[in-house]
């Protein structure tokens, strides 16, 4: 049997309830989502632990500030990973799983070292605020754990896309290696394309932080001026140390994928150089620039995450594997639920987001009881449920 | 079939047990703990007991670390130990279930915005406005409990979805309503075991007894009416589930007793605590909450026993081979191939040597065979925590090779049991590697059978040596 027919073998028989095309955008868009909150902790906590060894009363705010949002921004990143964790095995699953399993105690042992990181960065942040002295290794073995998570989800993920390695890693002579206790592939360029946006995704932040908060009488303005600045040097450093990384990557690539000529690759490229030239603007006044380099610094992350799907395409095509010709059993009930609760969803999370921004904006305490979004977005959950059962009857009779 | 994890000795279905046990308490903590917050924030606003505030400030702050931290992440856990022990059997579920789930998960961010927001904007907002973020969480959080209860009971008991493949059809399935209706009850049982813990640890005395006997009250009447459910859902088994749950064997007795003891105690924890809220401190609340977690999981692995040998009920064996056809979906059972082929030749990842059995490799091959088919409910090491095989090999007195095929002839006899998959000659290696697991030392082992046994000399020595 050939990697080909293996994967073919793999693959659900169940087929996937609707066209694989809706599968791959939700994936690409969700990983978007996932990765912006993985930079925000890694670029936050390493933001943090640094100002907390600086010394004067700007960094001293920072890094707590920064504490605080990175044990919130974690929380976040677990929740949206789940999604395209699930699309992932919808429609790659045979390298999904493969990959998995065969660095089975890795993934496992990630779950520990994530609820480890968090309860260091939550003690950090905890000691900060009673400004405790010599904390800085809570701080350090929380950026540690986190990074070591980050080693690991990108080895499972490069070495799934290796499918006629994978019978090499696993079996040994005549026996077969049980234990998963192995990564089988690492491409440091990648990795690396990772750790780096980081810094520069978290550089916008500060900016969004420093607007933000610019017109709360309880805040000191010329911090949330040096925040901003602070910010905006960070973010142009790292894009430019972004871009460079991006080109080492595209060059170890295999040279069949011709990337040149690849539009995603073109398309994802040049927002990476638009945001550089609104940075570049920014620099002598972050806070007028903010809101352009934070779309475009959006922009740029689902480019990258797109970049990266087609990526995919290329190497799982080496294979004649396509997600396009996945097995369709359409089920257009369930598609139908999952639209409605998704629109739902957005309603619900855009009042909620209105308030706690409306909120954050106010140091004393604001009435949002007259916002229309409120009633209704308690009724459409009302709705959903009332739709559910609806449904249960039906097929009950 | 995918390659194979194994977690020596624990066996790779305890890992899936031992987080899946833990995720139950930050789980149940976040789909019950609003309801009891909402209708306490909403008493204090309406009887201007602002004092009361103190005690969600706390609650919320226990719920946020430890629900949307550990909980979710153990969540995540459950699913990443199911994917690298038992990949078929998620996989199957997730491409019936990929738009409930993605639907599961809108609700998951609705909750965690929720919850923060609802955090940080205590006494920053309008008591309207918060008291509606409380309530979007506690729906959302309980309808990610609807969602979920209907994909676990669809594995337990598909009913109508075998036929028809539909989505629906196996959501709503036999055991659904009474489970959601266990759930839930159950939920507000647990809220107030929770809010017992924390109002426990409150300075303010009269806001403490006041929290204590509410939620005391809030635990009896959950705790009746899950109860009364739980004999619902019971009666709702399917048959064959039903026939399981009544075997000794599968479920032994000490389980629905600690279930029942649970009950028992936790009951009479609530009636002390409301007839005397001072005795409600921090230990024996956390003792109470132990107590609750050996109800829970007792219950929740009598429901994973009873669905064997399936992980989708008459669909997916728990070895990942689909056991019946489904023209609905146009999928063949994975029987007949691999009796066919066989099954070191249908999965990819073998050792090329031992794709073809011989007098040499036979024992290698039967233990891959073993590592593939066995392996998901039984450790094959005899210091295995998880039926290890080999003292099954001994209870079945399996000293010959022509007994142990004529078992593995007639697995499916036990109905907790799978069929065996796979050519006559691998049943034969199998056997000959199953009468090697025959524990050494044992009296049986050096019985006149032996000697009759098709097993050679070599083998043994190989077995010897590779101990």
């Amino acid at each position: 049997m050939n990697a080909g027919s293996m994967l073919k073998a793999l693959q659900d028989p169940m087929g996937v309830p609707f066209y694989p095309l809706v599968f791959q955008v939700l994936l690409v868009f969700t990983f978007a989502l996932h990765i912006i909150f993985v930079n925000l902790v890694i670029g936050g906590v390493f933001i943090s632990i640094y100002s907390y060894f600086r010394s004067g009363d700007y960094y001293k705010n920072l890094s707590k500030a920064f504490a605080r949002a990175s044990t919130i921004n974690l929380s976040l990143l677990i929740v949206l990973g789940v999604a395209p964790l699930l699309f992932m095995q919808v429609i790659y699953d045979p390298f999904w799983y493969t990959s998995n399993v065969l660095s089975a105690a890795w993934m496992l042992g990630i779950v520990f070292a994530l609820m480890a990181a968090f309860s260091f960065s939550y003690v950090f942040y905890l000691k900060l605020n009673k400004d405790k002295k010599h904390i800085g290794t809570w701080g350090i073995a929380a950026f540690l754990l986190i990074i070591l998570v980050g080693i690991t989800m990108h080895a499972v993920s490069y070495q799934a896309l290796f499918p006629e390695q994978w019978v090499k890693w696993y079996v040994n002579g005549s026996k077969v290696d049980l234990s998963g206790t192995i990564l089988h592939a690492f491409e440091l360029p990648r990795f690396l394309h990772f750790v780096v946006a980081s810094f520069a995704i978290t550089g916008i932040f500060m900016m969004l932080y420093s607007w933000y908060f610019k017109d709360r009488d309880d805040m000191d303005k010329s911090y949330l001026a040096w925040v901003g600045r602070a910010g905006a040097k960070m973010a142009v450093i790292f894009t430019v140390l972004q871009m460079v990384v991006g080109v080492w990557w595209l060059f170890s690539v295999p040279s069949d994928f011709q990337f040149y000529k690849n539009p995603v690759f073109i398309a994802a490229g040049v927002l990476a150089v638009l945001l550089l030239f609104v940075l570049i603007e920014a620099q002598s006044n972050p806070q007028k620039y903010t809101l352009p380099a934070a779309a475009l610094a959006f922009m740029s992350v689902l480019g990258m995450t797109s970049a990266r799907e087609a990526l995919r395409v290329l190497y799982t095509g080496r294979y004649d594997y396509s997600v396009y010709n996945y097995k369709l059993n359409l089920s257009y009930g369930s598609t139908a639920l999952f639209a409605v609760t998704f629109i739902m969803g957005i309603i619900v999370i855009g009042y909620m987001l209105t308030v706690v921004f409306k909120m954050g904006r106010s140091s004393k305490p604001v009435d949002l009881s007259s916002l229309k979004l409120r009633t209704w977005s308690v009724y459409l959950m009302i709705a959903w449920i009332l739709m559910m059962v609806g449904i249960g009857i039906a097929i009950a009779s | 079939m995918y390659p194979v994890w194994q977690l020596p000795v624990a066996g790779s279905a305890l890992v899936i047990a031992f987080i899946a046990s833990f995720h139950i308490l930050p789980s149940h903590l976040a789909t019950s703990a609003f309801w009891f917050n909402v209708y306490v924030e909403n008493k204090s606003y309406k009887e201007n007991k602002p004092e009361l505030l103190e005690f969600i400030k706390k609650y919320v702050l226990v719920i946020l670390i430890f629900s949307f931290v550990f909980g979710s992440l153990s969540g995540v856990g459950i699913w990443y130990a199911i994917t690298v022990s038992n990949p078929k059997g998620i996989s199957a579920v997730i491409h019936n279930y990929v738009w409930g789930w993605a639907s599961e998960w809108v609700f998951f961010i609705i909750e965690i915005l929720a919850i923060y927001i609802y955090y940080y904007t205590l006494g920053k907002v309008d008591k309207k406005t918060h008291l509606t973020i409380g309530l979007i969480y506690a729906i959302g959080a309980w309808i990610s409990m609807v969602i979920i209860t209907g994909i676990i009971a669809f594995m337990l008991s598909p009913g109508q979805w075998l036929k028809t493949g539909g989505f629906f059809d196996g959501f709503f399935n036999p055991t659904y309503l009474p489970q959601l209706l266990m759930r839930t009850s159950h939920i507000f049982a647990i809220a107030g075991l929770y809010a017992i813990v924390v109002a426990g640890t409150l300075k303010n005395r009269e806001v403490k007894s006041f929290i204590i006997k509410k939620a005391s009250l809030w635990g009896m009447a959950g705790s009746v009416l899950a109860a009364l459910f739980f004999k619902w859902y019971l009666w709702s088994l399917p048959n064959t589930a039903e026939e399981l749950y009544k075997m000794n064997v599968l479920i032994p007795d000490i389980i629905p007793h600690v279930v029942a003891a649970a009950f028992i105690v936790l009951f009479v924890w609530f009636i002390v605590v409301w007839i005397r809220p001072q005795w409600a401190r921090l230990i024996p609340g956390i003792l109470a909450i132990f107590i609750l977690f050996a109800g829970v999981f007792s219950a929740e692995s009598i429901r994973e026993r009873i669905r064997k040998p399936y992980v989708i009920d008459h669909y997916l064996y728990s070895n990942q081979i689909i056991s019946n056809d489904m023209p609905s979906k146009n999928i063949k059972s994975n029987i007949g191939d691999i009796d066919r082929e066989g099954i070191l030749h249908y999965s990819y990842f073998v050792p090329e040597g031992l794709k073809t059995i011989n007098n040499t490799n036979m024992l290698q091959a039967g233990e891959i065979i073993a590592q593939i088919e066995c392996s998901a409910c039984h450790t094959l090491e005899s210091n295995g925590w998880l039926r290890p095989l080999p003292s099954m090999v001994e209870k079945a007195g399996l000293i010959s090779v022509d007994t142990a095929q004529a078992l593995i002839g007639f697995l499916n006899a036990f109905p907790f049991m799978p069929q065996f998959a796979g050519t006559v000659r691998e049943k034969e290696a199998l056997a000959t590697y199953l009468v090697s697991l025959y524990p050494p030392g044992s009296k049986a082992a050096y019985a006149p059978e032996l000697q009759r046994r098709s097993v050679s000399a070599d083998h043994i020595k190989i077995v010897k040596l590779h101990r």
